[in-house]
């Protein structure tokens, strides 16, 4: 594991070196670069006079973006391109510290309950100044039941916001006004325009960390409410860049915002997204110099890290996101259709399961053996990440010793007798020979068969919610990198997220605990508890941490890559990114 | 003439109108929603959407509201792109998609009809058997399969043609051919099918035993008579190009409304699903009547009253 970690470092420090390092006399964050090695620092540093004169980006969203409303956005396609246009009140370093953004400082007061938040002077595109005003109308918009906000739970810590969000699904509908009673108790205020107050209702030491997420921007009420507001030319932009263009379908255009508060002014004249969502035409458009950065996709890694043009381009990257399978724990109450829950509601069968995988293999032969295995939850590089914690690794003796106990429990003689077992999964996204190698693993050790059933996106999510399958694909990717985002609801009992079914009250228990404990290393040492807690029960078997493959052309510098990309390596500062000559 | 033109345009109402209803039942009775997503929304969002879009409603009244809206020319929000209509996304798209699929007609028309009566005309030889190979080859390639081969060859290797967009000319060769890839070997086996037939008929040897040279049989006599078949599959051969294809606009990344068959339903757009299937439905109907029109121009026989 040190190795193959070691690996993917080098390689990053070999590609920043190929890039020409990335500092500029003009650009003081490229000076820190990701995985900032010696390679990297010793290579010659390029000066203006190295730079193109064609200073233009293209890169892809992978797809057309659902909506740029930032209250709204949920999809990667969305958020790769508003990380280039908005910018909230904190925001991340190349190492994801958190660091000012339009708040110069803040106090938290003793109690951890009081954020004061004290902005800078800043404006929008549209010339405007950015109020604290423009906050708390951001974040109430966020909450209001009516705007029907899909991330509207991040902001369940703020004082007053459980009852909005209870408010979204009551029925009979709650009347404007007892909405609107309830926006004005929100603890979030301005008692003038350079000071924004937000008050929590849990001293929950990781709500800085969510405000660094774009649904927590300033918005201008008089521009979101205008109509065709994310067009365009109407786009009043808090961020370093502009939407100058927007060709739905095909290719959306930002240009440098001439107002952009920041300190690392954009050097890029242009950034052009490819709107498109067939990823092998990207690869193809990379290849044929028409996009400068793109994701490699997984049948073609192998040939492109070998390729001797193209190999040298590489850049692989540990992203926040993992790769698990549900058991299906039947613990859900809720769910009516347990009536007879199924052997994966047995601890010594899930357990059987876990040990029969080779986890390495699976990736070596699935993954193009990118990744690396993953044997808790929450990813490396996130406070509260366990690299020792493995109680069921890969041994056929034991997995089979786990069978037979968990055989005598439910009363059958062999794993055949259990007919087929449920393994629910979606088509058309690369998982079946995921799928199959595990359906194969079983097979032969414990003879356990399984029916593999492969749906239509929609379908597969809803069977996966009611608990139909028995074993479910499933992945996770860090909102922020915090452990109550990996554990929290996904975990917990009836959790939103929760597709194993898994309901232990320890567990909740220490959740509710770690989130009020404001002592960060106190509180990491109760989420290691309740992670152990969950994966001492089996509860899913997670199989590997994702490492996302890339490819930069050679002339691309100043790629600050992190785990929380979301499309292209380096989006959190698309500023920071500059042509060389070539 | 006139009146049956009427009759027939008249029935394209309740044609769109049996469709509408299935579709619309189809598409409600497969599980899942607009709102799936892999990180799951609050269910507390999920009714709030579906209260704010009707769906909480009952689905005849869903539809006789769907309905409503249509005939007044409002195809409805999007749900998957909130901040746009569906309106508006058909029109942003449409002009692009008709373009492409007209270029791609003229391109199959121009190209089909010539290879199916060169087949025809050396009939086991060897312009037969290559214009044959061809249209099998053709027929036998899904498009996907051409337009990467298109891509790798002349965009990734020779780079003649961009891979992608639709910034001007140049972005519009490799997309239009192959878009026609699969037309032209249609169209050219139907040619050939009809020429063959055509070429056994008394008038042919009539035409030939008067001393007529063999241009004027072939061009007044055999092709003209070989083509009324052939257009009976151009109608809807049109009809099919002009809608827009999604592997295509997916992959050379047109910004046309083809893509929205697929993605429509992966997605659970009800409203923009509704308004593609009611594209293609009208535009398969008026085909059709646009060929019978086309009849009674061609064949001399055929007169409508």
């Amino acid at each position: 594991m040190q190795k193959r970690l070691f690996g993917i470092l080098a390689t990053v420090a070999i590609v920043v070196a190929a890039c020409g390092g990335a500092t500029t006399s003009s650009a003081p964050a490229a000076s820190t670069e990701p995985g900032a090695s010696a390679p990297a620092e010793s290579a010659p540093a390029p000066s203006e006079s190295n730079l193109a004169a064609d200073q233009i980006l293209n890169v892809t969203a992978q797809g057309e973006p659902p909506t740029l409303d930032p209250n709204k956005a949920q999809d990667s396609n969305s958020i790769t391109i508003l990380r280039g246009l908005v910018r909230g009140l904190v925001y991340f370093d190349k190492d994801l510290k958190i660091v000012p953004g339009l708040a110069s400082s803040w106090d938290i007061s003793p109690d951890a309950k009081t954020l004061t938040f004290h902005l800078r002077d800043a404006k929008y595109s549209n010339g405007d100044p950015i109020v604290a005003g423009d906050f708390v109308y951001s974040f109430k918009r966020l909450i209001d039941p009516r705007t029907a906000a899909p991330y509207s739970y991040v902001t369940a810590e703020i004082d007053g916001a459980p009852d909005l969000l209870a408010m979204a699904g009551a029925d009979p509908a709650p009347s404007d006004a007892t909405i609107q009673a309830a926006i004005d108790k929100l603890g979030v205020s301005a008692p003038d325009d350079k000071t924004l107050v937000i008050k929590l209702n849990t001293p929950a030491s990781y709500f800085l960390t969510a405000l660094t997420l774009w649904v927590f921007v300033p918005i201008e009420k008089k521009w979101i409410e205008s109509p065709n507001a994310t067009e365009a030319g109407n786009f009043v932009s808090s961020g370093p860049f502009v939407l100058d263009s927007w060709t739905h379908n095909s290719e959306l255009t930002l240009k440098p915002n001439p107002n952009w508060w920041g300190d690392v002014k954009p050097t890029l004249t242009a950034l052009n997204f490819f709107l498109r969502s067939d990823p092998e035409s990207d690869q193809a458009a990379f290849e044929a110099g028409e996009l400068d950065i793109t994701q490699t996709p997984s049948p073609d890694i192998q040939r492109v890290v070998a390729d001797p043009v193209l190999g040298p381009q590489v850049l692989q990257i540990p992203q926040f996101s993992i790769t698990q399978y549900d058991f299906n724990n039947f613990e859900d109450p809720k769910l009516k259709s347990f009536k007879t829950p199924g052997p994966t509601a047995n601890k010594d069968f899930r357990i059987a399961l876990t040990q029969a995988i080779d986890k390495q293999a699976f990736i070596d032969a699935t993954y193009a053996g990118v990744g690396q295995v993953a044997n808790s939850f929450v990813m490396p590089g996130i406070p509260g990440y366990q690299p020792d914690l493995n109680p069921y690794p890969f041994d056929l003796a034991s997995a089979k010793d786990h069978m037979t106990k968990a055989l005598a429990a439910l009363g059958k003689s062999s794993a055949a007798d259990f007919g087929k077992l449920k393994f629910g999964f979606n088509t058309g996204a690369g998982h079946e020979p995921r799928v199959a190698f595990l359906a194969e693993a079983w097979r032969q050790a414990f003879g356990l068969e399984t029916e593999q059933i492969g749906s239509d996106f929609s379908v597969f999510l809803t069977q996966r919610t009611a608990g139909q399958y028995d074993i479910a694909r499933d992945g996770w990717g860090a909102d922020y990198p915090h452990a109550n985002n990996q554990l929290n609801g996904l975990f917990t009992c009836h959790g939103g997220n929760n597709d194993s079914q898994y309901c232990n009250p320890d567990f909740d228990a220490l959740i509710a605990q770690a989130a009020a404990e404001p002592d960060q290393d106190k509180q990491v040492a109760l989420y290691n508890q309740a992670q152990t807690l969950m994966i001492d029960d089996a509860a899913i078997l997670p199989l590997r941490f994702l490492t996302q493959t890339y490819e930069v052309a050679p002339y691309v510098s100043g790629v600050l890559a992190t785990g929380s990309d979301s499309v292209s390596p380096g989006e959190l500062f698309w500023e920071s990114i500059q042509i060389m000559k070539h | 003439m006139i009146s049956y033109l009427v009759r027939r345009i008249l029935w394209i109402i309740p044609v769109l109108f049996t469709v509408s209803i299935i579709t619309f039942i189809l598409m409600h009775s497969v599980p899942g929603g607009p709102w799936d997503r892999d990180k799951r929304l609050p269910e507390g969002v999920q009714a709030r959407l579906n209260a704010q879009y009707g769906l909480d409603q009952p689905i005849y009244v869903q539809y006789v509201n769907w309905a409503g809206q249509f005939v007044q020319g409002n195809l409805g929000p999007s749900y998957r792109y909130q901040d746009r209509t569906v309106n508006t996304i058909v029109a942003d798209g449409i002009g692009t998609t008709v373009q492409l699929g007209v270029m791609a007609f003229i391109l199959a028309v121009l190209v089909g009809i010539p290879l199916g009566i060169i087949a025809a005309l050396g009939h086991n030889r060897s312009p037969d058997y290559l214009s044959t190979s061809v249209s099998i080859v053709g027929i036998a390639t899904p498009s996907f399969v051409l337009a990467i081969l298109l891509i790798v060859f002349f965009g990734v290797e020779l780079r003649w043609f961009p891979t992608s967009g639709w910034k001007g000319p140049q972005y519009w060769v490799l997309p239009t051919i192959a878009l026609a890839g699969f037309p032209i070997a249609q169209i050219a086996r139907y040619t050939r099918a009809s020429m063959l037939e055509v070429t056994r008929k008394d008038y042919i040897r009539t035409a030939q035993s008067k001393g007529l040279r063999d241009r004027a049989v072939v061009v007044r006599h055999m092709v003209r008579n070989a083509l009324i078949p052939v257009v009976t599959i151009l109608g809807p051969i049109f009809a099919f190009l002009v809608t827009g294809s999604f592997i295509i606009e997916t992959i050379f990344a047109i910004p046309g409304v083809g893509r929205y068959y697929i993605t429509a339903i992966g997605t659970r757009d009800y409203s923009l699903l509704m308004a593609m299937t009611m594209l293609y439905a009208f535009a398969v109907a008026f085909m059709n009547v646009v060929v019978d029109v086309l009849y009674a121009y061609i064949d001399p026989r055929i007169r409508y009253s």
